[in-house]
């Protein structure tokens, strides 16, 4: 079938009034999902055919108004203004229509072609609510069409209006708002002025004096540098003087005001609720939620929850993943007859990425989990309930979500910071996540615990590191607030939106998006990164060894010794040649070269090595620590290694603990470091930043050696 | 009077918003303008952001925040 015309449309809307169920319900599996060029606002685009057009759709971040506040909204307003969709649809919460209405008087400003999609039609029939859609039509200068993306109402006729308001073909005229007469005045005057600036010619002039009589800072900024500006900037003033003397205000409250009164005249005209407003479950549900007694218990038991549906229920997927990459790397393993291929295939690429993709399970879940929760109304809830905490560390009281992420893995973690909208938290919150000791660290403080502490003090000592771990995090969240981060903390004023019941396409396509997004960040870095560390452990090749592991293996295989006893010697070499092979390499030499600098933290060269390849993955530290120790199984076997740190001589119960704090706080995995790159945007707080958690875990881990030295 | 000032139950009009721009802007941009009616709602477990309705919707703010909006209590 050939495709006709491209119709591109934008959804644009407050949050939660249903444009990801909208966008799910028109483009179903035609999705794509990227970044909005230049920022790592997510961008959701996807399509569908009708009627012989193609019908391109972006689904754009919620916003409550076109003033730009927060990234999503700066992306959402360059969006409409610069590559302007050809039809925008605005999307309301039917129940909710006085607020709604406010971002659409200001695409009436904006005089973009839209139509509104008056959404949740469903819920606005069931609560009694009469709108009469002829006449808010008229007021708001465009076509009105009942929706419901639950239910998928309404949805060809969607389609059939954007047709239409694409062709032009539409019956109802563009409606102007208007402002009480001195500052329309004030508007009329400044758009004379900035209508014939052929410069400007890319914006509309009427909506560029409302936004200059805003105070907008971008339209500042755009014209400014325009000889006119010297016109502009007077007929401002006179504007500024003019309100402060007729009603003690600036014009900006005023151009609020009178929209607001639009709006309610409109409300009056239109709606009607015969029934009144009643108490709904909403409310009920709050009074439980919310109440002072049961509000904590209620927020750590959902914490509780999130948790244990990523964790407990992902680790037998996880378990089934671990177990197929062993069968790929034991059916791929014969088929590589060079033994440098096998070694980069299997212990680098299978290993190393293999155990990155094997959390994939968990992300999922976690993403179920939290747009879950997102979608159904509980998450301002918790942000709600848990505030007061992190206020007083100068965080938002929606970083929680993405530090008790942090316990999963740093990478979602870090990616779900994008729910906060000031920059400063974003950034403090990313920097502190990389303390909430992760899943990955878990096998060293268990491999260590379980060597040098009996099980009921080995249960204390991990829950004193993770301890430490929230501990460090705040502090270095409060010391950024105090310090470099120091300005505009986001005003918490949130809507608590009414619970819903979240539709199932919605949080499997927010799943589905995360997931996608993790395997190709953290894939790609991944690989590089293990292959990289791959080649330091194994170059340059020592050829005497491999000289001697030779002769040594024709002697094996002379000998007259029973056929186990020469498997286990041929094991026994092997990993002894190995052993000197790493020592011979890159990361043996470097550990070499650590060795004076970690040594009053209680660290041989060996422990280097493993620290140095722990940057991969941090799980890595363990199975180094094995190979080194010559156990060789990468897959841990603790209960050998156990028993061998324990009698070795360079190990005590001091290095242990040292080394626990220090695999807790130092540099994050390189996987971590590339998403919280991308995540910020540069370089630099990244490398400042890792020098600070290396400093700290220095600083720590001696001080906890020394201690644990004179006490144990 | 300020709108942190009330108590749980509370009914009162906005008369003024007088935070600084970017929360105002947030604040207007809610609904929250000059004459509008609202309840107070409630206060968050540990005492701080409470909460505000009007016009069928909730809204939750920190102490700090509301601290900006100047209200006058309604009787009843
Ligand atoms: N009753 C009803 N609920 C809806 C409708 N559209 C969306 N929802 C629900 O509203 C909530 C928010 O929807 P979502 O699509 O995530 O909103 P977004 O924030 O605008 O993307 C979810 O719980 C949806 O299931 C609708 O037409 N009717
Ligand atoms: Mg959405």
């Amino acid at each position: 079938m050939s495709v006709g015309k491209e119709i591109r449309i934008a959804l644009a809307g407050n949050p939660n009034c249903g444009k990801t169920s909208l966008f799910n319900a028109l483009t179903g599996a035609h999705q794509k999902v990227g970044n909005f060029s230049g920022v790592t606002v997510e961008k959701h685009e996807g399509y569908l055919d009708y009627k012989g057009y193609r019908i391109v759709v972006v689904d754009l971040p919620g916003i409550y108004s076109l003033t730009p506040y927060s990234p999503e909204e700066i992306v959402t307003r360059e969006y409409l203004i610069r590559e302007p969709p050809d039809v925008v649809v605005n999307v309301l919460e039917g129940p909710n229509l006085e607020r709604n209405l406010i971002l659409t008087t200001q695409l009436m400003e904006l005089e973009v072609d839209f139509l509104v999609a008056l959404n949740m039609i469903d819920e606005v029939e069931e609560k009694g609510i009469i709108i009469e859609i002829k006449q808010l039509q008229k007021l708001l200068g465009c076509h009105i069409i009942p929706t419901s993306a639950k239910k998928s109402i309404g949805i060809d006729s969607l389609l059939d209006h954007v047709i239409r308001v694409s062709r032009n073909d539409i019956e109802i005229r563009k409606n102007k708002l208007f402002f009480r007469p001195e500052v329309e005045s004030s508007v009329e005057k400044i758009t004379a002025m900035l209508t014939h600036q052929p410069e400007l010619g890319g914006y509309n002039a009427r909506w560029l004096a409302i936004k200059l009589l805003e105070n907008d800072r971008e339209v500042y900024h755009e014209v400014q540098h325009y000889p006119v500006w010297v016109k502009v900037e007077l007929a401002l003033q006179d504007a500024l003087r003019e309100a402060e003397r007729l009603h003690d205000s600036e014009p900006e409250m005023l151009i609020t005001e009178d929209r607001h009164a639009f709006i309610r005249g409109a409300m009056q005209e239109c709606v009607r609720q015969p029934g009144g407003v009643k108490t709904t479950a909403s409310d009920y549900i709050d009074m439980v939620v919310l109440n002072r007694l049961l509000g904590l218990p209620i927020f750590l038991l959902v914490v509780w929850a999130i948790f244990q549906l990523t964790f407990t229920l992902g680790s037998p997927l996880m378990g089934g993943l671990q177990f197929l990459f062993g069968i790929i790397a034991s059916a791929i393993a014969p088929l590589l007859p060079n033994e440098t291929l096998r070694s980069i295939v299997i212990d680098g690429i299978i290993a190393g990425v293999g155990g990155v993709l094997v959390f994939l399970p968990n992300i999922v879940l976690l993403f179920i989990g939290l747009s879950f929760l997102e979608a159904s109304g509980y998450m301002a809830r918790a942000a709600f309930v848990i505030d007061r905490v992190m206020h007083r560390f100068g965080l938002h009281g929606k970083s929680f979500i993405p530090m008790i992420t942090g316990f999963g893995c740093s990478i979602p973690a870090i990616m779900a910071t994008r729910t906060l909208k000031s920059r400063t938290d974003r950034l403090v919150t990313i920097m502190i996540i990389p303390f909430m000791s992760c899943g990955a660290k878990l096998p060293v403080y268990v491999l260590l615990t379980a060597a040098f502490f009996t099980p009921d003090v080995a249960a204390n000592v991990m829950f004193g590191i993770y301890l430490l771990g929230i501990i460090v995090g705040l502090w270095t969240a409060l010391i950024l607030k105090k310090t470099v981060m120091k300005s505009d903390s986001e005003p918490f004023v949130m809507e608590l939106p009414p619970y819903r019941w979240p539709t199932f396409t919605s949080v499997f396509f927010q799943a589905k998006v995360k997931a996608l997004m993790y395997l190709k960040k953290a894939g790609t870095l991944i690989l590089s990164a293990v292959i990289i560390i791959w080649a330091v452990s194994n170059y340059p090749r020592n050829g005497a060894l491999e000289a001697t592991l030779s002769t040594e293996r024709v002697r094996i295989a002379g000998s007259s010794m029973a056929a186990a006893e020469k498997i286990k010697l041929k094991r026994e070499l092997d990993l002894r040649i190995k052993s000197e092979q790493l020592e011979y390499s890159v990361a043996g030499r470097a550990g070499k070269v650590l060795e004076p600098l970690i040594r009053p933290l209680g660290f041989d060269w060996r422990i280097g090595i493993a620290l140095v390849t722990g940057l991969a993955a941090k799980e890595v530290v363990v199975s180094t620590l094995g190979t080194i120790y010559s156990i060789g199984q990468s897959d841990g076997a603790p209960v050998e290694l156990k028993s061998i740190l324990r009698h070795d001589p360079s190990f005590s119960r001091a290095t242990a603990l040292s080394l626990m704090v220090f695999v807790l706080l130092y540099i994050p995995c390189v996987a971590a470091i590339g998403v919280m790159k991308k995540e910020v945007g540069r370089w630099r707080p990244v490398l400042l930043y890792s020098a600070y958690s290396l400093s700290v875990a220095w600083i720590l881990s001696f001080v906890v050696y020394r201690l644990a030295l004179l006490m144990l | 009077m300020r709108l942190s000032e009330l108590k749980v139950g509370d009914k009162a009009e906005v008369t003024a918003v007088k935070a600084e721009s970017a929360t105002r802007r947030r604040i207007m941009d809610m609904g929250l303008i000059k004459g509008t009616r609202f309840r107070v709602v409630r206060v968050a477990p540990l005492g701080d952001p409470m909460e505000i309705s009007f016009k069928g919707l909730f809204l939750a703010m920190r102490k700090n925040e509301a601290e900006g909006i100047l209200v006058e209590k309604q009787s009843g």
